[in-house]
């Protein structure tokens, strides 16, 4: 009777730490959130266009084709690393990269994009960060994959590395 | 008596450290110039921001970090509170945009029912398992 007894706590502690074992194994960012945003049209804003003269009107921009929405700063260490793959995205068939520069100083920026290139056909300038609210960005750099509909399909917290830029373009080639 | 005076005086300034500690304000994340000059509705910001999770520094609440997001949602919720929205209406603008993470306790809802309940279900659980064990062992 007593031995029966003690199996069920063992079997409890045990399991506990399968699971412990399990999210420990698996690949996963406990600091990443998913987006509330998923499945849902793209937020609805307007602000100023770095380089064009006409303002950035969300409803102009989304739609027809699928976008990918850069949040970045020159401030921001990790925008510079992922810069190349946001080139690389630009200049793939079928999709237009959009840029919102966040919280930056535009004369920075554009100095910033000369040196780098830019791979960006239009920017949004987020000076106070209010876009990125509306978009439930907490950390730049962040990237979000739109459809042809502009509905967001796809939120990345953090630099695109070589291990996202495949992810984001498996997403991308499902959703065409 | 000298050891004794020495132990009291110890005892003394432990009482009184506790004492400060449990007298202590927190510091707080609010900058004097986001502060509302109406009372009543600052009071109504600090009590919603208190509930708000920071989300770069996930354990604080956005009213006792200093994390510039935390200043932008802070400097939000005023404006919002001096346009007339309600609590309600704070909540939902931020839930809409960064899901029920970013309130500090989760809401009761079928998804959070495990987590809300099963304290309570163990604590029963524990009940139950000294109850049998002391009905066990007067056996014996």
């Amino acid at each position: 009777m007593k031995k029966q007894f003690l199996i069920f706590p063992s079997v409890l502690f045990l399991s506990i730490l399968l699971i412990f074992l399990y999210l420990l194994i698996i690949d996963r960012n406990p600091t990443e959130l998913p987006s509330t945003l998923l499945n849902k049209k793209v937020p609805k804003f307007e602000s100023e266009s770095l380089f064009k003269e006409k303002k950035f009107v969300s409803s102009d921009v989304f739609g027809e084709k699928i976008k990918l929405v850069n949040f970045f700063a020159t401030w921001c260490k990790p925008c510079r690393d992922e810069h190349s793959y946001v080139k690389r995205f630009s200049n793939q068939e079928g999709i237009e990269v959009i840029g919102i520069n966040y919280k930056d100083n535009s004369q920075k920026t554009i100095s910033w994009l000369k040196e780098l290139g830019n791979p960006y056909s239009n920017i949004a300038v987020d000076k106070n960060g209010r876009i990125a609210i509306d978009w439930g960005v907490y950390g730049i750099p962040e990237t979000f994959v739109v459809n042809s509909k502009g509905i967001i399909k796809y939120r990345h917290v953090g630099p695109i590395t070589k291990k996202i830029y495949k992810k984001i373009n498996l997403i991308i080639s499902e959703i065409e | 008596m000298i050891k004794n005076f020495l132990t009291f005086k110890i005892f003394i300034l432990i009482i009184a450290f506790c004492l400060i500690q449990f007298f202590s304000t927190n510091s707080y994340g609010v900058d004097p110039e986001e502060i509302l000059q109406n009372q009543k509705l600052e009071l109504r910001a600090r009590n919603i921001s208190k509930n708000i999770r920071c989300m770069i520094c996930q354990n604080q609440s956005i009213d006792e970090s200093s994390a510039p997001l935390a200043k932008d949602l802070r400097i939000l919720i005023r404006n919002k509170i001096t346009e007339g929205n309600s609590d309600k209406e704070i909540y939902k603008f931020l839930t809409d945009r960064y899901g029920d993470f970013i309130l500090l306790k989760p809401p009761f809802k079928l998804s959070t029912l495990a987590l809300w309940l099963l304290p309570f279900v163990f604590l029963l659980i524990g009940i139950f398992i000294v109850f049998w064990h002391n009905k066990k062992s007067k056996k014996i």
